[in-house]
């Protein structure tokens, strides 16, 4: 008998002792990811060719120092206030239709939703018959979120004509498909007992759906319609590129007649907006109890916290006018003509724009090409991710509170030295964030193009700035809501301010990281078109040569490859993600 | 607490009934927009290609639109397009009833719409002519002949605009006479936006050479903008027709049936020896207007077929 259990302990001893094997599946992935990004270093041809244009330099210092002195001449200053304002409108009117259509599709994209009417709600599993009509509906809205806003735009201009109708709608189709998912994903995480409850009472899906569902959900649904109103803005700015109107619009008008300080006016006035918007929504995302992007995405509702409701809330009510104040103003500047949706013109035109594009033209020895530009765009876009997401992990630390007194990392110090150079640091990183996510990802690219060879490699830093900017942020934010109880009790215990950073926030910290750089890999996968438009290599420059012939017909075959190379990122970026969490 | 998470959802309520009644109030009402029968006050849309300081022919459109209103006696708009492609696509929808294109658009939009007229060209268009420049450190050498664009081989090089004749489509045509291919150029070869730009990339260096369109150069000559210390002059092109107005066809069954012709008249008619017709005439770098039509572009079509910019 004490043999046994001598036994039984040793065993025990030897289970607990023997550390886990490192060739588990995470080092796998991640010498699979560190892989990709040298192969992709290799696409760029960094060690065979120039890439570094050293002639450029005079004329990026000459960008550079107009910074300093931007026309502020009355009439351009009228100028940036209407692009302004013409941005901030069709990123309203995007967010608003976006978010209806999110409404909608995102309760029939649900699994609940089929549950409910197919009556099957009861059973632990998903069931079959309610599996159908879900998987065909989650099918349709994964191809218009495949496609940029951009491409979007292209195509409505072709149906539309110059109208503000082709910005609002190339906001609102990919945005809406991707809020109805987001949408679809909460209202599946949201506990469903009082639904049950009613739908088992007689209540009709819909009724049931109004009365529980929907409410319970509501602070997580307008948190993420805050979300994607940042997100608008900045993609109303890039929908100028194609002519849109806007501050996009205006800053690539100046960058052609290379007026640089103007640009620099158009710049500050993008800082601006989207500073302001961002801080807006952070605010009030705070406020509503889900201030994490994340929490939607990696959707944990069921354990988060209750909004706490206090005074501040009247921020939110003041907040809601002032949103509804610029509505107005926005209202006066553009006008929406909504009878051009099915005025004759427009279905003729779409008929004659299907006849231009069908049938695809699909050659086989373009194959070669066109595979060889896939690569190409991957490389970028895991290029670009790599540096955002080295970049975003060093900026958010500085950028987060955490080392003003009173943060984890400097609980004790209340010296107005501390304060002083704390604050410093935090608006320094800040600004440094916000230029580089309210600068559109093409601009980059134009600006790098001075002084780097047209090629993958501008392409991809411009989009490793951009998303750089984005990540910073939202990783700052992770930081400032992460759980103080373990790094206080580090603290209590004796830890060291880099003690604590380094065996508390870092580790609870860097698997949301990840997840996040994960999921703008795949936004980044999509922006790749967008700088290709402006001659950064990679399919989107091939696209742009098709648009400039009007080859419609190949133009479908470079598109149907995006496409591909999008599912496929996506699949794996989703895969990645489950692993970390 | 449970009273706090009331009242804020009250302020909630009204704040969103606000924003949808405001959105309701900015729709426009629907039964103001004319039937199709009525369309003697829908204004007669002009456009231009912004590829020569787009900026500056943006904010002084507004001249000729004012100085066509008076001539034709029908409202004149201006709709300012950022690029090319844009352009086409609105003149083939209908949302541009003139446009001020270049030599390759302008064949593009007259595939595209049937019927559509060249109407006026500049007084230079007809003889135009492409200038490849080179930065003067890098020893390129003003060459003779065509055969003489060999020389660009292993050096950095950028075009304008994709879609510009004299930026991309001539100076390529040019290249492949003489043997260049695109290949041939050390890295990948740019497309700068903007003559404009073109000449500062190759002054600056960022590009050993490049190609513009002459009247950009002269003009930057000119003022002084071009810096002559560093930027050199290599080849003149041989001379084809570029920039024209293109009219849509559709204008005379809305304006009458001469419209067409009192277009042109009108843009012939504009006299630089009065000071605000003058002001037009300078904006798009001409002396006066001349007379085009549409076969004079034959030859840009073919060479547009060649280079796979007209498929």
């Amino acid at each position: 008998m004490p043999q046994i259990e001598h036994k039984a302990i040793q065993n025990s001893v030897a289970k607990t002792s023997t550390r886990p094997t490192l060739f588990n599946q995470r080092s796998l992935w991640s010498l699979f990811g560190i892989a990709a990004i040298i192969s992709s270093i290799a696409q760029t041809g960094l060690f065979r060719q120039d890439i570094i244009n050293p002639g450029g330099w005079s004329v990026f210092l000459h960008f550079l120092i107009a910074s300093l002195h931007p026309d502020l001449s009355p009439e351009l200053l009228s100028l940036t206030l209407d692009a302004t304002i013409v941005t901030l409108a069709y990123a309203m009117y995007g967010t608003a239709f976006s978010v209806f259509l999110g409404l909608v599709g995102g309760v029939l994209a649900s699994q609940v939703w089929w549950q409910s009417v197919f009556m099957t709600y009861s059973h632990r599993q998903f069931q079959p018959t309610a599996i159908a009509p879900w998987l065909i509906i989650r099918a349709l809205l994964s191809i218009p979120r495949a496609i940029h806003e951009l491409i979007w735009g292209l195509f409505f201009i072709n149906i539309f004509g110059l109208d503000p109708l082709v910005a609002i709608l190339a906001i609102t189709i990919p945005f809406g498909a991707v809020t109805a998912k987001v949408f679809s994903e909460i209202l599946d995480e949201t506990p469903r007992q009082p639904l049950i409850a009613l739908l088992s009472s007689g209540v009709s899906p819909p009724k049931a759906f109004i009365y529980s569902l929907l409410p319970q959900a509501f602070p997580y649904l307008l948190s993420y319609t805050f979300y994607r109103f940042e997100c608008s803005i900045r993609s109303a700015a890039v929908l100028g590129i194609i002519g849109a109107g806007g501050l996009g619009y205006q800053i690539l008008l100046s960058l052609q007649s290379l007026r640089y300080e103007q640009i620099w006016t158009f710049f500050f006035a993008l800082f601006l907006l989207n500073g302001s918007v961002d801080f807006w929504s952070a605010l009030l995302r705070h406020h509503l109890g889900s201030p994490n992007r994340l929490d939607l995405n990696s959707l944990k509702l069921q354990g988060s916290k209750r909004p706490t409701i206090n005074r501040q809330s009247h921020l939110i009510l003041f907040a809601s006018s002032i949103g509804a104040i610029a509505l107005l103003l926005c209202s006066f500047s553009i006008k929406i003509d909504y009878t051009k949706l099915w005025a004759p013109r427009t279905i003729q035109l779409l008929e004659e724009f299907i006849g231009e594009v069908f049938p695809p033209n699909i050659n086989t020895t373009q194959f070669g090409e066109l595979f060889n530009l896939s690569t190409q765009t991957l490389a970028m876009s895991i290029l670009a991710i790599a540096l955002a997401g080295l970049g975003g992990m060093l900026l958010c630390f500085p950028a987060a509170r955490i080392l003003l007194p009173g943060g984890v990392l400097n609980p004790i110090s209340q010296s107005p030295h501390h304060w002083f150079w704390g604050t410093i640091i935090l608006l320094l990183t800040r600004s440094l964030l916000l230029i580089s996510r309210a600068i559109p990802a093409p601009i980059w690219a134009l600006i790098l193009l001075f002084i780097l060879f047209p090629g993958i490699l501008p392409g991809a830093i411009a989009l490793g700035l951009h998303n750089l900017g984005i990540l910073g942020r939202l990783m700052a934010e992770v930081i400032e809501e992460l759980d103080e109880r373990p790094l206080r009790s580090l603290q209590a215990l004796g830890a060291t301010s880099p003690q604590v950073f380094l065996y508390g926030v870092l580790p609870n910290a860097l698997p949301q990281f990840i997840a996040y750089i994960l999921y703008r890999w795949e936004v980044c996968m999509r922006e790749t078109v967008i700088v290709g438009l402006v001659g950064a290599g990679g399919l989107g420059r091939l696209l742009t040569e098709q648009l400039s012939s009007f080859d419609y017909k190949s133009l479908v075959t470079t598109l149907l490859c995006f496409i591909v190379l999008t599912f496929g990122v996506d699949l794996l970026s989703a895969s990645f993600r489950r692993l970390v969490r | 607490m449970s009273v706090g998470i009331k009242s804020m959802k009250k302020k909630l309520l009204c704040g969103i009934v606000f924003f949808l009644l405001t959105l309701a109030a900015c729709s426009p009402k629907s039964s103001e927009t004319s039937p199709s029968g009525e369309t003697k006050n829908q204004p007669f849309t002009v456009g231009a290609i912004p590829d020569q300081d787009p900026e500056k022919l943006q904010r002084l459109y507004s001249k000729l639109a004012t100085y066509l209103q008076k001539q034709l006696g029908v409202p004149v708009t201006y709709k300012p397009v950022t690029d090319y492609t844009a352009a086409v696509t609105a003149f083939k929808v209908g949302d541009l009833d003139m446009v001020w294109f270049g030599g390759l658009t302008g064949v593009q939009a007259q595939l595209q719409v049937k019927g559509a007229q060249a109407i006026a060209q500049r007084n230079i268009d007809n003889q135009f002519h492409s200038i490849f420049i080179a930065n003067k450190t890098t020893g390129l050498k003003p060459i003779q002949n065509i055969n003489g664009l060999k020389e660009l081989k292993g050096h950095t090089f950028t075009f304008g605009s994709e879609s510009s004749t004299s930026g991309r489509l001539m100076p390529q045509y040019f290249l492949k006479q003489a043997g260049v291919s695109l290949n041939d150029f050390k890295g990948q070869v740019g497309f700068s936006s903007s003559h404009d730009a073109t000449l500062k990339l190759v002054e600056a260096g960022t590009y050993d050479a490049g190609v513009l369109n002459e009247q950009v150069w002269k003009s930057r000559v000119q003022s002084g903008e071009a810096n002559l210390n560093k930027v050199e002059v290599l080849w003149r092109t041989p001379s084809y027709y570029d920039y024209h107005w293109v009219i849509n066809p559709s204008v005379n069954q809305r304006y009458g049936n001469d419209f067409i012709k009192k277009v042109q008249t009108a843009l012939l008619k504009l006299n630089p020896n009065v000071p605000q017709q003058k002001e037009i005439l300078d904006l798009f770098g001409a002396q006066k207007f001349i007379p085009t039509k549409n076969s004079n572009y034959a030859q840009i079509e073919t060479i547009g077929r060649d280079i796979g910019m007209i498929k």
